[in-house]
């Protein structure tokens, strides 16, 4: 009997293995896909479910493969072989305490429900990814999730008080490091180090999540200016003048123009930026003066301001910047003459300050491999996605797009910036993790994280192949 | 139908994969996988159109309600419910004219 059908009599009612649901459950939307597809899908609904199921893989040696919603864009999500375990069924919000600042939510809690529950009583999980509405709670806590209000809340490891996992080991031990409170010493900072290890160190099945009241007002201006060096320097001003920027997004001209033509939108030539500021209602008419100010005195060719987000949101402010990902698509289809372009989304960051040179090199760099990139970010913590488009079943193009891929990230380390802002490593970002580690003089620290995985994952059963490689073990 | 066919995985291989169209699905939370979803439904789709009805695959088609909620969060405009719809057509005609047997399962959640 294969591992499937043992797994079939150790979890019943839990364990498919119908081909067109594997299939399902091997995609994500990078692209990457499984090479060997896994002989099952398993759907845990308790804690007790996931230590059998981490027992009997741990004696036979079965590759595991945790998977939230599967909206990874590094490859973190596709398995090989073994068996794929779906968190999907643990949805259930355990607890929330608004009197102690924390929820604690189980791994298949999606971050949109999460959100409704929330903000019906005035409080939110702050961290944003673009997947948020699909996005799950184990997912983000494993892919170290990010997102549009980074600047202001910073990402998932800002945002996990605690965690309950399970590792690797004979009994499947539980562990539940870190607190209820914010302040919290204890011995090493353990759920922060799971925080963002892509599945690789343990099954998270809870996380215990700090939550903040919903911000009173967000007065949001969308500008567009003659150049890149003008938006940042706008940026900088609102910085300097101690505005707490909620939400700072940026495209550069040529994104704009082809997320508008897409869109059917009609829209100012210039570089776009969408910048919002949490305050209370009392100052958004004053909070609005300063930003349309700022914008005016750095040359906007066009700019207009919304009272709120959801004010924003409705006059289609964030239609632009929502576009990047189809826009691409769109562009990819037309310039490269084929039905289904693969695009790619790179995830580097640098400092702020430096954001308009890396913008240019990217725009350099892209030109000369002949390739039409488009670029949008978040200007505020210096993320960059840089998108392109290519044809998977031209090998010399996707070559190319893997040496453009490479030269991205070295652009951003060269800048003091590093190879993945908030999509992780997966499988398509190791070598730039290498090379990141390498530039800074701290080649040592790849082989303390390969030591840390033998130390969770002796037997190299989760998520085998991301982050870092098991060496023998595997 | 040959022709049928082939629009269908034409346009199932436009899907991303992105799921940004899940939470729009009043089926999806219901059922036991992701199949129960318009992005499951969109590959379950495919793997008829390509001459395979798996159990799963039939109840992904079968369980939608065609009800089109999803089509407005598609980035790239797929209408789930006609692909769910044509596969049911397709699935007929793999079984001779006869309607398929498939068996969708509720789970009690919510």
């Amino acid at each position: 009997m294969g591992a499937a059908g043992e797994l079939e009599a150790i979890l019943p009612g839990r364990v498919y293995r119908d081909e067109y649901l594997v299939a399902l459950y091997s995609r994500e939307p990078s692209g990457a896909r499984a090479g060997r597809l896994p002989s099952a899908v398993v759907f845990p609904e308790s804690l007790e479910d996931v230590r059998r199921l981490v027992r009997y893989a741990y004696r036979r040696r079965v590759p595991l493969y945790p998977q939230g919603s599967a909206t990874s864009l590094s490859g973190s999500a596709v398995p090989e072989d073994g068996v794929v375990v779906s968190m999907e069924r643990m949805d259930r919000v355990r607890r929330v305490s608004l009197a102690d600042g924390y929820v604690e939510a189980e791994a298949g809690v999606r971050l949109g429900e999460l959100n409704a529950l929330l903000a019906a009583r005035g409080y939110m999980f702050p961290v944003d990814p673009a997947s948020q509405a699909v996005a799950t709670v184990g997912g983000a806590v494993n892919s170290g999730a990010g997102g549009m209000r980074g600047a202001r809340y910073g990402t998932m490891r800002d945002w996990v008080l605690g965690l309950e996992a399970v590792v690797a080991d004979e009994e499947a031990s539980v562990i539940r490091p870190g607190c209820l409170t914010v302040k919290c010493r204890q011995g090493y900072d353990v759920a922060r180090l799971i925080v963002g290890s892509e599945g690789t160190l343990a099954v998270v099945v809870s996380a215990v999540l700090r939550v903040t009241p919903l911000p009173e007002a967000s007065p949001t201006v969308l500008a567009f200016f003659p150049s890149l060096r003008d938006l940042a320097e706008a940026v900088v001003e609102l910085r300097e003048r101690g505005l707490p920027l909620l939400i700072a997004e940026f495209m550069d001209e040529e994104t704009v123009s082809a997320a508008a033509e897409f869109l059917g939108m009609k829209v100012p030539r210039g570089h776009m930026l969408l910048a919002s500021v949490e305050t209370c209602r009392e100052a958004v008419k004053r909070m609005t003066e300063t930003l349309l100010g700022a914008a005016r005195r750095h040359r906007a060719v066009y700019a207009d301001a919304a009272p709120g987000l959801r004010e924003a949101e409705e006059r289609g402010f964030l239609r632009l910047r929502r576009s990047l990902f189809p826009a691409q698509l769109h562009v990819s289809r037309r310039v490269l003459g084929v039905e289904n372009p693969l695009v790619y989304v790179e995830d580097v960051a640098v400092p702020p300050s430096r954001l308009p040179e890396a913008v240019e090199e990217v725009r350099r760099v892209s030109a000369e491999m002949g390739l039409r990139v488009l670029m949008g970010g978040h200007v505020g913590d210096g993320n960059l996605h840089p998108a392109v488009g290519f044809d998977p079943g031209d090998p010399g193009q996707a070559r190319r797009v893997h040496e453009w891929f490479h030269e991205v990230m070295r652009i951003a380390v060269e800048l003091g910036g590093t190879v993945s802002a908030e999509h992780g490593i997966g499988l398509l970002k190791k070598q730039g993790l290498r090379m990141e580690l390498e530039a800074r003089g701290s080649p040592r620290l790849l082989e303390l994280m390969a030591a840390l995985k033998r130390v969770f994952d002796p037997r190299c059963i989760l998520n085998p192949g991301k982050v870092v490689d098991c060496g023998g073990a595997g | 139908m040959e022709e049928l066919a082939r629009r269908v995985s034409e346009l199932a291989s436009r899907c991303l994969g992105c799921g940004f169209c899940e939470p729009a699905c009043p089926v999806l939370r219901h059922g036991p996988h992701r199949g129960y979803g318009p992005r499951g439904r969109v590959a379950a789709a495919a793997a008829i159109a390509s001459g395979r009805p798996t159990r799963e695959a039939l109840a992904s088609v079968y369980s939608c309600l065609l009800c089109r909620a999803c089509v407005s969060s598609c980035p790239v405009g797929l209408d789930v419910a006609w692909l769910s719809r044509a596969a049911r057509s397709l699935a007929l005609r793999l079984g001779g004219g006869r309607a398929p047997v498939f068996q969708v399962e509720a789970r009690g959640r919510r």
